[in-house]
């Protein structure tokens, strides 16, 4: 097995809590991803938060916010900075959480941040023909 | 028009001031007041709100350009991370009439007012000093939640 790549979920709320129970449901045990909420948290609080579980990431990981420009994003970038290939990957869904959960054995950081980038932007649709 | 929401928040660039107030209020430019902001912090809030020109400046910037802003087209929001930087811009020369506290979190020392506000003794003389200065404080975390008055949930920020 090659490097498993590390994340943390950081999100509003109990949102990265919830996703990570939504995505337990469709992939089934999901282990090894952390979780945080930016709930109650100055700047400065997040940003130290999230530097504390990214510091032992040695050979980098994901950082996966909910969505550009809120707390989680801006301290997310924050606190990577200077970590060598942490990536903060912005817009999280749950389909784009199960194709990290069934890659992150197989892709390097960057490899599988831009794979997920892609993921997201293809899991929102139109179903054919529901607009008039 | 210009300036649409003047802010108190630690957070300054977030969720709650792009996709609440941003959306409600649609303002074509941002001033964050961070005296101490490094280049590359800079360019961080300066790319955290799509669309939105945000202008990270000196309390003494903000001061030199607020009346011009005031007349300027377009909306504008004020952030200041927090109620000494407010003070300062207010006794550097901005006549701000106004302030809406939007989120000040917990640090140690520090007592809750609300789910997002909390205060010190510190915190409550500047806000003491801001009142006597003519400036109004609001506590609104986002547009559709009813905003209070501060000293109706403080009263040691009107009187000591």
């Amino acid at each position: 097995m090659k490097h498993r790549v590390p994340a943390l979920v950081v999100m509003h709320a109990d949102l990265a809590t919830a996703l990570l129970r939504a995505a337990a449901r469709v992939y089934g045990v999901v282990e090894g991803v952390e979780v945080l909420s930016n709930e109650g948290l100055s700047r400065e609080g997040l940003e130290r938060e999230i530097a504390r579980k990214v510091e032992g990431w040695t050979d980098g990981g994901l950082v996966l916010t909910d969505f550009w420009g809120g707390s989680c994003h801006v301290c997310g970038v924050a606190a990577a900075r200077g970590h060598g290939d942490v990536i903060v990957v912005t817009g999280l869904n749950l389909p784009t959480l199960i194709d990290y959960l069934h890659n992150r054995d197989e892709l390097p950081p960057r490899a599988l941040a831009e794979r997920l980038l892609q993921k997201g932007k293809d899991s929102i649709r139109l179903h054919d023909g529901q607009l008039a | 028009m210009s300036w649409v929401l003047e802010r108190v928040d630690d957070r300054l660039v977030h969720g709650q001031v792009v996709l609440a107030w941003g959306a409600r209020l649609h303002p074509r430019r941002i001033w964050v007041v961070d005296d101490a902001a490094s280049p590359w912090e800079r360019d961080l809030l300066k790319g955290a709100a799509p669309g939105i020109e945000v202008k990270v400046v000196t309390v003494d910037e903000v001061a030199a350009g607020y009346a011009a802003e005031r007349d300027a087209k377009g909306g504008a929001f004020l952030l200041l991370r927090d109620l000494q930087t407010a003070l300062r811009v207010v006794e550097a020369g901005a006549t701000i009439r106004a302030l809406n506290l939007g989120g000040l979190h917990y640090a140690p020392g520090k007592t809750k007012v609300n789910e997002y506000i909390y205060l010190d003794a510190a915190d409550r003389a500047l806000a003491r000093r801001l009142r006597e200065r003519g400036v109004s404080l609001e506590v609104q975390d986002v547009p559709s939640s009813r905003p209070q008055p501060l000293a109706a949930l403080d009263p040691e920020t009107a009187t000591p």
